[in-house]
């Protein structure tokens, strides 16, 4: 039963892959805009939590050791909660910027936001540096614990079963909250959405928000299993825009059951390959399109030019 | 046996059969109308007739031959050339470029990786005489994206006549146009029905049953009528149907 | 006045073999060995610039006349580096052989990812050329026994320009950029020459509208293939070159970050909107990078910053600017001229 623990593995990846490709899909769907910034906004809300777990405030060290000396699961919680709120406005600050894209052919959008991951992640490693940090946990989801006759890490369960409440969480306010209504209309029907007197340049924005926040929250719960640098940023967006596209773009499901997949072919693969598990999800999209060309799930929308 | 074709034609997209059982067939040399009112399919059977989609069932024969589920270009290059409803131009080159781009004199030579691809002064010269029969002379040099509609609406004509085809599909030509350019399209015509075959999709009424020798209506995605417009001007299911007013 | 489009050309008589832009770059890069030094510069940089002069325009043959967009293509220019530094290190020790291997391993690869990305467009065609050339840097990184896994292979010689009555010795910095610069141009004329024939015409027709260039009669899918092999075969070309002067081939070529770039590049100078905006394009990269360089290690943040402005205001890229300019200057001094004259 040694692939057990591969498939908790791909099962724990794929939740974390769909936390992140959710916020992606509602960049896409509302926005019809690539995010390739996605990743970068990811990366970020992972270094603001670690300067809310543990800042450097030059001139201010008494501050910043009392600060210190708090529980590290109150910090944590903290981080949580505000990290995700600081990119949501750096996230603002770029639908802001790309404002002046919109109408034009989605590469703009594209190129716009490729530039932007460049210049977040020059940003990170300017005020971060470039080297492999870690960030610090609560014990209560650090270490090793037995699951279903294995030995496994805790802190993989505890992302899991995060991200698994926060898919969830989003599922909910897509279909149960008016604000979700809204949002899907917008996705199909940006006229509609102005007809009905909703302003569409604020629902972008709020979207936008709401996108980046998803990816800085994936980005704390993630880093501890996949690594906390600079160019963590395009290592995940890359995944999230193919994981998009295999499920076929704008649909809910299509995300979820794409990211599923892709987190099951890496952890699958890894235990027959390890060398060549990353490399699975690139062949997977190829092999996908080549067949379906709009992915799983997908329906014509305007990506198609 | 006529020009060209159509037998048996279904079309669905997903649950939605759009097109039931159609057959039509357009003689040489005359101008043939597809009528209808909007929703009744008759966009879907002009793309299904030029290939821009292939049938779920039936045959389409052009000049005898089966022309189904051949990709565009190939039928393109058969002789069966269309204009589009929404307009459809290469909107950086000129008017001139556009025209010169369908010929087929310069289709032939596409393959050229070196030499001019617009400095053929014979192709120049057809060029210009196209633009002139469509009444664009003198704007041959301006950039299409740049043009008038009504001069717009000519040279996506002009473009589909470059390709002296056997068969011209005209695809609701006098959309967005005025009375005047209604009737400068109405002229045009009687001048081309001398070079090629015509089939025309309207769903101004007045204008097809003005011009077209023969005229099949759809309704339903089905063909409910068929004739002379002085027939089909008597026909109590065109009268009867949401066509409007057949003055 | 016309706004600057690729579309445009100048008088519609046969094209020429050499135009008077043309004539300025040979000019200015012949004399670069001139000046380069007393500028504060150095040699090898002149041979970058050169060999990434190459990349650009092979490069923009898809991205700007095809309207395709590649964000993968440094996997072509990494084949053609490693199919250099193979033929070298394990065939024999020739300069055509080597460069005639990277042209050719260049072009192969563009063609098998051609035959999977050529009857898309648009954000599936790009992801789908990601997806390629991280698949190319996994192989690259992995496959240990002919790449050299993650250090790449070294020590590749630079053989000498034996043309069998006469061989020039390209050791030297200054005369391997020579030989590169006699690559570039006759890649210039000859790209100059395809973007104008019938087949760069039709491909830009196909990217104005491929819809109407298909009922039109054109194989529009056989047009994007050949394309995006051109662009290999250039990427190659200049991969080839690259391991020459760099004397080795590594896998970051192929990574999305030094694919990115000669997007980026090509941008940046208006290669939307003309032939020569990626010469333009990659010039200005790598005078920002030494250039700025040499004041901040954030260059590249400041770089980045420029690209997202240009983006933001004028996609049409630096060449789009001088165009505007001289559009301006020139209704100016018409005006001027005008007014003077009928003062008089």
């Amino acid at each position: 039963m040694t692939l057990l623990p591969h498939i908790l593995n791909g099962l724990t990846l794929g939740l974390l892959f769909a936390l992140i490709a959710l916020g992606f899909m509602l960049i896409v769907s509302v926005m019809e805009v690539i995010n390739l910034a996605h990743g970068s906004l990811f990366a970020l809300g992972a270094y603001f939590a670690l300067w809310l777990i543990a800042p450097e405030l030059a001139g201010f060290t008494e501050v910043a050791d009392a600060y210190a000396g708090l529980p590290i699961a109150l910090r944590y919680g903290l981080a949580l909660v505000i990290a995700p709120l600081g990119v949501a406005a750096v996230g603002m600050g770029l639908e802001a910027c790309l404002r002046r894209t919109y109408g034009k052919a989605p590469l703009y959008g594209l190129l716009l936001t490729f530039g932007a991951a460049l210049v977040l992640e020059e940003v990170i490693r300017t005020v971060w540096g470039p080297t492999e940090q870690h960030l610090p946990l609560p014990d209560a989801i650090n270490g090793a614990t037995l699951f279903a006759g294995i030995i496994y890490s805790k802190y993989k369960l505890y992302a899991a079963g995060f991200a698994l409440v926060a898919v969830f969480c989003v599922w909910l306010f897509l279909e149960k909250t008016p604000y979700g209504a809204i949002v899907k209309a917008g996705a199909h029907d940006s006229e509609m959405v102005r007809a009905l007197g909703i302003d569409l340049g604020r629902l972008r924005m709020l979207v936008f928000g709401l996108g980046a926040a998803l990816a800085g929250l994936a980005g704390i719960v993630m880093v501890p299993i996949w690594g906390l640098r600079p160019h963590v940023g395009i290592d995940i967006v890359i995944p999230a825009f193919l994981i998009i596209v295999l499920g076929g773009v704008g649909s809910f499901w299509g995300a979820v059951v794409a990211s599923i997949l892709v987190g099951l072919a890496v952890g699958l693969t890894g235990a027959y390959a390890t060398e060549w598990s990353l490399i699975s999800m690139y062949l997977l999209l190829i092999l996908v399109l080549t067949f379906r060309a709009r992915g799983l799930f997908g329906r014509k929308s305007i990506l198609e030019n | 046996m006529a020009l060209f074709e159509a037998v048996h034609i279904h079309k669905r997209f997903g649950q939605q059969v759009v097109l039931e059982d159609i057959s039509l067939d357009f003689e040489e040399g005359r101008v043939s109308g597809i009528m209808g009112p909007n929703g009744a399919g008759k966009t879907t059977c002009f793309n299904v007739l030029t290939g821009r989609y292939k049938p779920d069932r039936g045959e389409i024969r052009f000049a005898g031959k089966r022309i189904d589920g051949l990709p565009p270009q190939r039928i393109a290059r058969a002789g069966l050339a269309r204009s589009f409803q929404l307009i459809n131009l290469f909107d950086e080159f000129t008017a001139l470029e556009n025209i010169m781009l369908a010929l087929p004199g310069v289709r032939a030579r596409r393959r050229r990786l070196l030499g001019s691809a617009f400095g053929d002064k014979a192709a120049t010269r057809r060029a210009h005489e196209i633009l002139a029969l469509v009444g664009l002379e003198g704007r041959e040099r301006e950039v299409a994206g740049n043009l008038s509609y009504g001069d717009r609406r000519a040279t996506e004509i002009g473009v589909a006549l470059a390709a002296e085809p056997r068969i011209l599909f005209l695809d609701e030509p006098t959309s967005g146009l005025g009375s005047d350019g209604t009737a400068r399209l109405a002229r045009l015509i009687g001048d081309l029905r001398k070079l090629c075959t015509i089939v025309i999709i309207e769903h101004d009424m007045r204008f097809l049953l003005g011009l077209a020798d023969r005229i099949s209506v759809i309704q339903w995605g089905q063909v409910i009528a068929e004739g002379s417009p002085a027939e089909l001007r008597r026909n109590k299911w065109v009268r009867r149907s949401d066509l409007g007013e057949i003055g | 006045m016309t706004t600057a489009s690729l579309a445009v050309v100048a008088p519609r008589r046969a094209v020429q073999w050499i135009t008077p832009p043309m004539l300025v770059l040979f000019a200015v890069m012949a004399s670069l060995p001139l000046w380069i030094t007393p500028v504060g510069l150095y040699d090898y940089l002149a041979v970058e610039v050169a060999i990434w002069m190459i990349y650009a325009l092979g490069f923009n043959l898809l991205f700007g006349y095809g309207g395709l967009h590649s964000f993968g293509h440094g996997a072509y220019f990494g084949v053609g580096a490693y199919a250099f530094g193979l033929v070298q290190l394990g065939l024999a020790e020739s300069l055509w052989l080597g460069l005639l291997a990277a042209l050719v391993a260049g072009a192969v690869a563009g063609a098998l990812v051609a035959l999977f990305v050529s009857h898309r467009r648009g954000i599936y065609f790009a992801l789908m050329t990601i997806a390629f050339g991280q698949v190319f840097w996994f192989v690259a990184i992995k496959w240990h026994g002919v790449t050299g896994g993650e250090d790449g292979l070294l020590n590749i010689p630079r053989p000498a320009a034996d043309f069998g009555f006469i061989s020039f010795d390209l050791a030297n910095n200054r005369s391997f950029y020579l030989f590169v610069l006699a690559v570039l141009v006759l890649v210039v004329v000859l790209m100059w020459r395809l973007v104008n024939s019938p087949f760069g015409r039709v491909l830009q027709a196909i990217r104005q509208n491929e819809l109407r260039a298909r009922f039109v009669g054109y194989e529009v899918w056989r047009f994007k293939w050949a394309a995006f092999v051109g662009s290999a075969l250039l990427a190659g070309l200049a991969g080839g070159l690259f391991a020459m002067a760099q004397e080795s081939a590594y896998p970051d070529v192929m990574s999305v970050h030094q694919s990115g770039l000669i997007v980026m590049m090509t941008l940046v100078g208006g290669g939307l909107v003309s032939f020569w905006g990626p010469v333009i394009g990659v010039a200005v990269y790598f005078v920002a990078r030494d250039l700025l360089g040499a004041f901040t290690e954030t260059w590249l943040l400041w770089y980045g910053l420029m690209f997202v402005v240009i983006v933001m205001f004028r996609p049409e890229g630096l060449a789009g600017v001088f165009h505007d300019l001289r559009g301006q200057f020139a209704a100016a001094t018409r005006h001027r001229g005008v007014s003077r004259s009928a003062a008089e």
